[in-house]
């Protein structure tokens, strides 16, 4: 008699607190994750070159933005010259839209930086370079892409 | 009539809570999988410069650090080198990941030619696919 009881007995693991566990594991996950935040301003630097190699440009397709060591940009193309303040370089954007426009794919933005020129400047003018965005008549979606960065220095 | 409301009153009502459990391994599983510690804690004054067109880096695994603090001392893999020592630590890099893209972490008032020098190193490199790190600007 005594033996059939203990049979029948149930035999059950407890589940009841697993949720609980669960939970525990998943808010040291929830507040240890670092999700990534790399970002910046993409850019593909150009192979070193010998003098041999140097590449011609028609000066109708380039537009040069010097930067001097205080910070101020002069933006020079063919027709046009001016010299904008540190927290002016917003005409850059259109200057380069306009530019676009004229001459397609074939511009090219040279980014001359004074070598004692802070680099917030630099990086001011690239992202405004960057921001420019136009639609051609044929629908197409234009950027300057050509953009080379040349140091210069104070003489 | 009133012995059907007591026997409503007396139903028990439970929520079932038996999948509780899986839903919250399924979530841990996702967190353990994405969760990427920070493998170190950088004591860098770096005040990243700002601008408006910056873009996410979605391939962390193809990425790779310079680390230029405001007195334009330059860290790579946290160590401190000399700025034409760079192409040295980032040349083997290179060769193990061709598509190696390098985060410059410059702080905003350094001077371009320090940055300039970097440049340079990374061509040496051959390590020519490069982010200037910015904070988005609203």
């Amino acid at each position: 008699m005594e033996l059939r009881a203990k049979k029948e007995a149930d035999h059950e693991i407890p589940t009841a607190s697993m949720g609980d566990v669960a939970f525990l594991i998943l808010i040291f996950f929830l507040t240890s994750t670092v999700f990534t935040k790399d970002k910046g301003l993409k850019m593909l630097l150009p192979e070193k070159t010998t003098e041999k190699e140097k590449v011609v440009v028609v000066p109708e397709n380039i537009i040069t933005i010097s930067i001097n060591p205080a910070g101020e940009a002069n933006v020079k193309t063919v027709g046009y010259n001016e010299f904008l303040a540190a927290d002016d370089y917003e005409k850059i954007t259109d200057i380069v839209e306009e530019k676009l426009l004229e001459r397609d794919t074939l511009l090219v933005v040279s980014l001359r930086t004074s070598k004692d020129a802070p680099y917030n400047n630099m990086v001011l003018a690239l992202d405004h370079i960057k921001l420019a965005k136009v639609t051609t008549a044929d629908g197409r979606e234009l950027r300057a892409t050509k953009v080379s960065l040349i140091p210069t220095s104070e003489e | 009539m009133r012995r059907s409301i007591i026997r409503l009153s007396q139903r028990r009502t439970e929520i079932p809570t038996a999948s509780t459990a899986d839903i919250a391994f399924l979530l841990i599983l996702f967190f353990m999988v994405t969760t990427v510690f920070r493998a170190t804690t950088l004591h860098l004054k770096i005040k990243l410069p700002e601008a408006k067109s910056t873009e996410r880096i979605l391939l962390r695994r193809n990425v790779t650090y310079v680390w230029v603090d405001y007195e334009s001392k330059i860290f790579v893999d946290d160590n401190l080198v000399s700025g034409d020592a760079v192409a040295a630590k980032i040349t083997p890099k290179v060769w193990e990941n061709p598509d190696l893209i390098t985060i410059l972490n410059v702080d905003e008032g350094v001077a371009y030619g320090v940055v300039d020098v970097i440049l340079d190193q990374l061509k040496e490199a051959k390590a020519f696919k490069i982010t200037f790190a910015t904070e988005r600007k609203s």
